[in-house]
């Protein structure tokens, strides 16, 4: 397994992509971005999208091609050990990371609503962030408010979750300001911490240090 | 059965309708799970589930000390109750094939109700991205019935959950979607392939789902007949 290398092909943004970056490095694996020509590549992607993974192995043969981001995610989190082995417990780190998903596509709705519409997408997506919030907060607090959902080891969710964060905060900032300024405000000392503990783990830097910090922006 | 020879039993919590619950639905019944369905008043409700919407598991082992397992999030749900059951191969990799499946389905059904809030430029954009998720996955599907040589199933040569997932698919566009715009049955049945009418009709006929479709009715008479 140690010897398998990944290319990960998306575009060059932190986008849907990041959480599954975020692993690759914490794994310790040797891995490479891709930028495919878009879309001229299209048809040469299994689902016609981006991201996609593919896994080689020592002799360079094909082993995996795989798509859809939170696959991917859980392919890697699952091979390489940030989500448990024992069902139950994968599954509780699974809801949350799904909720973040949830998350994302209300805001996809309330920035392409029509006017009528906008207000009323807006509220829904302050409400499912919110709710996210409150159970993320609670969860941490539960764990000793340590930084991380379970335990006290960089897993998954501790991982898609700062990665939701970083995005909705930093890349959203350009393009939404009021977005990225409602949900740096809406965050608690508990979801502060996390961030601090999973930006500052070493096992992250080489692709955390790659852009600019999270942290550094909410202290701005 | 678990380790204290007591046999877990459950609770699906969702409204009585198709929507994301019917893979899980299927699921259960497949396993032979003792199981059964709750309806909860909405919203009042709300508060009493982990994060506040349906569809809700609610696993009870059934010895006396042990706490429920309760998981949100229909795909969370659906992985859980495949894994548990074997409608999935152990290895992480055919695993992960089983997954994408599903995650495109739900990327299409997404984009669907995605659109039915929007109006001019923004609707038909995010339509024809439906569309083209909806060309891809029966032309995925298409192409997995030809290679596992046409025996009706999407992998191997039993029923799993790629299978479940994609009949579920398919009956939300055609049979509940179209209670939000009617043109989308029509649409999607004019597309279905010989290859997926084979596969929807392979999985309504599999003995493991005799009670399911017994219950729900028949899809496969549904597309014949309308």
């Amino acid at each position: 397994m140690s010897t398998s290398s990944f290319t990960l092909r998306y575009f060059n943004a932190a986008g849907i992509a990041e959480t599954t970056r975020l692993l690759l490095t914490a794994a310790n694996v040797e891995w490479a971005d891709e930028h495919p020509e878009w879309p001229a590549e299209k048809s040469n992607q299994p689902f016609g999208r981006l991201p996609v993974l593919i896994q080689k192995s020592a002799a360079n043969e094909t082993d995996l091609v795989i798509s859809e981001s939170v696959t991917i995610e859980r392919y890697l989190a699952r091979t390489y050990g940030f989500l448990p082995a024992d069902p139950r417990k994968a599954a509780l780190q699974e809801q949350i990371r799904d909720r973040l998903t949830d998350i994302s596509i209300a805001f996809d709705v309330q920035r392409l609503a029509s006017d009528d519409k906008k207000e009323e997408s807006v509220d829904k997506l302050k409400d499912l962030l919110k709710r996210q919030i409150e159970a993320s907060s609670k969860a941490l607090r539960d764990n000793g408010n340590n930084g991380h959902f379970f335990g006290s080891e960089l897993t998954y969710v501790d991982i898609a979750t700062y990665a939701f964060f970083k995005r909705m905060i930093i890349s959203v900032r350009d393009a939404q300001e009021s977005i990225s300024d409602l949900v740096k405000a809406s965050l608690t000392p508990e979801l502060r911490k996390l961030i601090a503990v999973v930006e500052a783990n070493p096992r992250l830097a080489a692709q955390v240090d790659k852009a600019e910090k999270l942290v550094s922006v909410l202290s701005a | 059965m678990t380790a204290d020879n007591t046999t877990p039993t459950y609770v699906l919590r969702y409204f009585d309708i198709i929507g994301l619950a019917e893979t899980s639905r299927m699921l259960l019944t497949a396993a032979k799970a003792e199981w059964t369905e709750e309806h909860p008043e909405w919203p009042q409700e709300k508060p009493n589930q982990p994060f506040g919407h349906l569809p809700v598991l609610v696993e009870k082992s059934g010895a006396e000390d042990e706490e429920d397992f309760v998981l949100s999030e229909s795909g969370s749900i659906e992985r859980y109750l495949a894994r548990k059951f074997n409608f999935v191969p152990t290895d992480n990799k055919q695993m992960a094939r089983h997954e994408q499946l599903r995650d495109q389905h739900l990327d299409a059904i997404i984009a669907f109700f995605a659109q039915l809030s929007l109006v001019d430029e923004a609707k038909k954009e995010k339509r024809e991205d439906f569309d083209a998720m909806l060309d891809k996955v029966i032309e995925i599907h298409t192409s997995l019935i030809r290679k596992n040589d046409d025996c009706g199933y999407l992998f191997g040569e039993e029923l799993t959950f790629a299978d479940m997932s994609a009949y579920a698919f398919y009956k939300l566009l055609v049979m509940y979607a179209v209670t939000f715009e009617a043109d989308v049955a029509p649409f999607v049945k004019d597309k279905i392939t010989p290859e997926v009418l084979h596969l929807l009709r392979t999985v309504e006929s599999d003995p493991l789902l005799h009670e399911h479709v017994e219950k729900k009715g028949s899809f496969v008479a549904h597309i014949l007949t309308e």
